[in-house]
């Protein structure tokens, strides 16, 4: 008979693991990236193939370069590939999406220790060096292939164009418009928002108050609901909500941190929309809400209960 | 209204709430450590070959925060021999039983008169915190003699997984918590009694409602089934809204909090003159055949117990002291039923197993469940620097002394961190590094 074992508390655990979790960040994207392959073609469904594969493919290769433990098995770089898909157009060339996953894993994510120790969103900067880089090619938006010459065009980049005609509310909440995979389907977004809230994988707080600081910004600058409510539906915005800006690595740890992070995104996606020559912000504020997440973490600590 | 802390839900575990303690036949031997509460250890009075009988004093306090040990079989002092099981060795007196259970003849009711006499009484009963901790209830008393105890917080919120041991003797023992509280009212002129029950115990809130029903002094309250409920900081702010700050203690506050199974027995030593020399343990856990609730006496060995419960199913993966959260191990059966063993559980191989541990994710659950509101990673990444002083000041800077360890971060870790076990080497290695530079300043 063995010895029982000896170990420090607590002897239970709850069922909950780091790949479980990842897991189901994944399930929640299927809706969305569906969604994507529906409205955008098969070629949507190999530019999320290809970046889900080179993303896992040079985590793994790295950590054999590297000589460090392999950490595939945790399956945040299935999350990372899927997110940087979703947030591309299917018209970026394939070695484009290759170049991003790498950079997303190699450069954003190991690079600064592996998972939990990056301070930058891997998709999220991914997405960025690529608009730099071709801007041409990531910044513009495909045609959705059951829409007429009104929706093909990316809202953003129309709205405030002199005459231009904009898609309805209907279509921008179905996707029915320009845009990247996994934007433009806000129900598919919703669906999968909804799943991680059951799921516990986030907190509804977030996404609201994200979202709900775009609405309430606009809707004082312009005074008009609906404007607001577009400004809402375009562009990246849910998807950085939902699935981005409640990454846990780069956002405060504490409860609180994470709402100010939030709010700080919603008014930087505000102002970079209204005020830049940008069309789109959502990538860019969630990027510096990043850098500024640990301090907004020691800013909010609480008071311990009995402590000073 | 005030916000309760409302941490952790729990799967309870409690199979054996159901179930009345049941006596277990007289055991041949008994060994009684002489470390089974929180201070210095007692010091044997018998010699081997002494006869004893139940209750006989056979071990006197001895210094600080000490309890004093007494027979809990009748028969031999076969051996003063050393003991190990659970970490801490000592010396423990092994009694061989004749079986007769006779009770000591010096024995009397005891008949105090004023606090002093209540609180040495209270000392020599041997009752020390039943729940757990182990520290000597006299001591705990004696805050009533520099200020005055407002309220008495008495713990019934047992939120440990497993353990029905309490449930059990507030359903049974319901006259001998009237008694404990007369006590206490007459010693300590408390105006206020609180009895803080876990709502997963329904029946002893009810039983203990209508028992005290016509007295308005004592306030049966249901408490949110989470854990730690039944923590000092936890169960004192949920129940009175109140909070022990940096360097207090309870007692400056007007309160103490006292256990309920330790106020029964202190409430049996003035009713029938017997010291604290059997219990209640809930025997439970995935290896357990058939779990029960029983009463012992102290020093019977695990071995004994697991008989009483139709034996194991397999073989021991692991061996608690106490509940699924907090309890201690011990690596043998041989080991001792202590004064403060609440239960014992016995899981299997399986359930024993550790997950190992993969790189924080950085989720924050750890900090959200925490019922203080302290941030484990900090302290990991405190513990990680290789600069002691630069640890030592994060560390302080975060408050790892207030942590109680209740384990709750390490409970909801995705990535299987053992960050409890980590805050209690950052609590060890804080204390070294402030004492030690206390004596590099002088």
């Amino acid at each position: 008979m063995d010895k029982p074992i000896m170990s420090a508390g607590p002897h239970i655990h709850s069922k909950d693991s780091s790949s479980r979790i990842m897991l189901d960040v994944i399930i929640a994207l299927l809706p969305a990236a569906v969604a994507g392959v529906i409205l955008f073609g098969p070629r949507a469904a190999i530019v999320i193939l290809t970046c889900v594969v080179s993303a896992v493919l040079s985590e793994y290769l790295f950590n054999l370069a590297a000589r460090k433990e392999q950490t595939v098995g945790d399956l945040s770089a299935v999350v990372t590939g899927l997110l940087l898909a979703l947030n591309l157009s299917t018209n970026v060339p394939l070695w484009q999406c290759v170049l991003g996953s790498v950079f997303a894993i190699v450069v954003v994510k190991c690079a600064f220790g592996g998972i939990g120790h990056n301070f930058a969103n891997p998709a999220i900067t991914a997405r960025v060096f690529l608009l730099m880089a071709f801007t041409s090619t990531v910044a513009g938006g495909a045609a959705p292939r059951f829409a007429d010459a009104v929706s093909s065009a990316t809202p953003l980049n129309l709205i405030g164009t002199e005459g231009a005609v904009l898609p309805s509310l209907g279509d921008m909440f179905l996707g029915l418009r320009g845009g990247a995979i996994g934007e433009t389907c806000i129900l598919a977004l919703l669906v999968g928002f909804v799943y991680l809230l059951v799921r516990g994988v986030i907190r509804w707080q977030t996404p609201v108050i994200f979202i709900g600081t775009v609405f309430v910004c606009y809707l004082i600058a312009t005074g008009s609901f609906s404007v607001a409510l577009y400004e809402v539906l375009a562009g990246g915005l849910v998807l950085g909500a939902v699935f981005m800006a409640t990454d846990y690595s780069t956002t405060p740890i504490t409860a609180e941190g994470r709402m100010l992070f939030a709010l700080g995104c919603g008014l930087l996606t505000f102002v970079i929309r209204r005020f830049c020559s940008l069309p789109e912000g959502v990538s860019y504020s969630i990027l510096c809400m990043n850098v500024l997440a640990p301090w907004l973490e020691q800013w909010t600590r609480r008071k311990p209960l009995g402590g000073v | 209204m005030r916000k309760n802390i409302s941490t952790l839900k729990l799967p309870h575990y409690k199979g054996t709430a159901g179930k009345a303690a049941v006596r277990i036949p007289v055991p041949k031997e008994v060994l009684l450590p002489m470390n089974m509460h929180s201070g210095q250890a007692a010091e044997p009075v018998v010699a081997v070959g002494d006869h004893v009988t139940v209750g006989q004093l056979i071990a006197r306090e001895e210094g600080r925060n000490s309890a004093p040990v007494h027979a809990s079989v009748s028969g031999t002092v076969k051996a003063i021999e050393p003991y190990a099981a659970g970490g801490r060795k000592t010396t423990a007196i092994r009694i061989e039983s004749d079986g007769k259970m006779e009770h000591c003849a010096d024995l009397k009711i005891p008949q105090p008169t004023n606090l002093d006499e209540f609180l040495q009484c209270v000392r020599e009963s041997g009752v020390v915190g039943l729940g757990g901790a182990a520290f000597p209830v006299w001591a705990k008393l004696a805050a009533a003699q520099k200020s005055h105890i407002q309220t008495v917080l008495i713990n019934g919120a047992e939120c440990e997984p497993f353990i029905t041991s309490d449930h059990r003797v507030m359903l049974e023992c319901g006259d001998l918590i009237e008694e404990g509280i007369e006590l206490l009212r007459r010693f300590l002129e408390s105006e206020e009694y609180i009895i803080g029950i876990e709502k997963n115990k329904p029946d002893a809130i009810e039983q203990l409602t209508e028992r005290f029903k016509d007295d308005p002094s004592v306030k049966v309250m249901p408490l949110e089934s989470v854990y730690p409920q039944g923590a000092k900081q936890v169960l004192l702010y949920n129940a009175t809204g109140k909070v022990v700050g940096p360097g207090q203690r309870l007692a400056s506050l007007g309160v103490i909090i006292i256990n309920v199974t330790s106020l029964v027995k202190t409430a049996e030593y003035f009713t029938t003159g017997m010291p604290l020399v059997e219990r209640i343990v809930t025997v439970e856990g995935s290896a357990v055949k058939e779990p029960k609730n029983l009463i012992v006496p102290i020093g019977t060995s695990i071995r004994d117990l697991v008989e009483a419960c139709g034996g194991l199913t397999e073989d021991p993966g692991k061996i608690l002291y106490g509940g699924a959260m907090m309890g201690k191990t011990v690596d043998t059966l041989d080991a001792s039923v202590l004064k403060a063993t609440n239960a014992v559980v016995i899981m299997n191989r399986r359930d024993a197993e550790k997950i190992k541990p993969s790189p924080c994710i950085h989720c924050g659950r750890c900090v959200a469940v925490c019922p203080l509101g302290l941030n484990p990673t900090a302290f990991a990444r405190a513990m990680e620097m290789e600069n002691e002083d630069a640890r030592a000041a994060l560390l302080q800077k975060e408050q790892v002394s207030l942590c109680m360890e209740c384990g709750c971060c390490s409970y909801v870790c995705p990535a299987h961190r053992p960050l409890a076990e980590n805050n209690s080497a950052a609590r060890r290695f804080i204390r070294s590094w402030e004492s030690a530079r206390k004596e590099g300043g002088k």
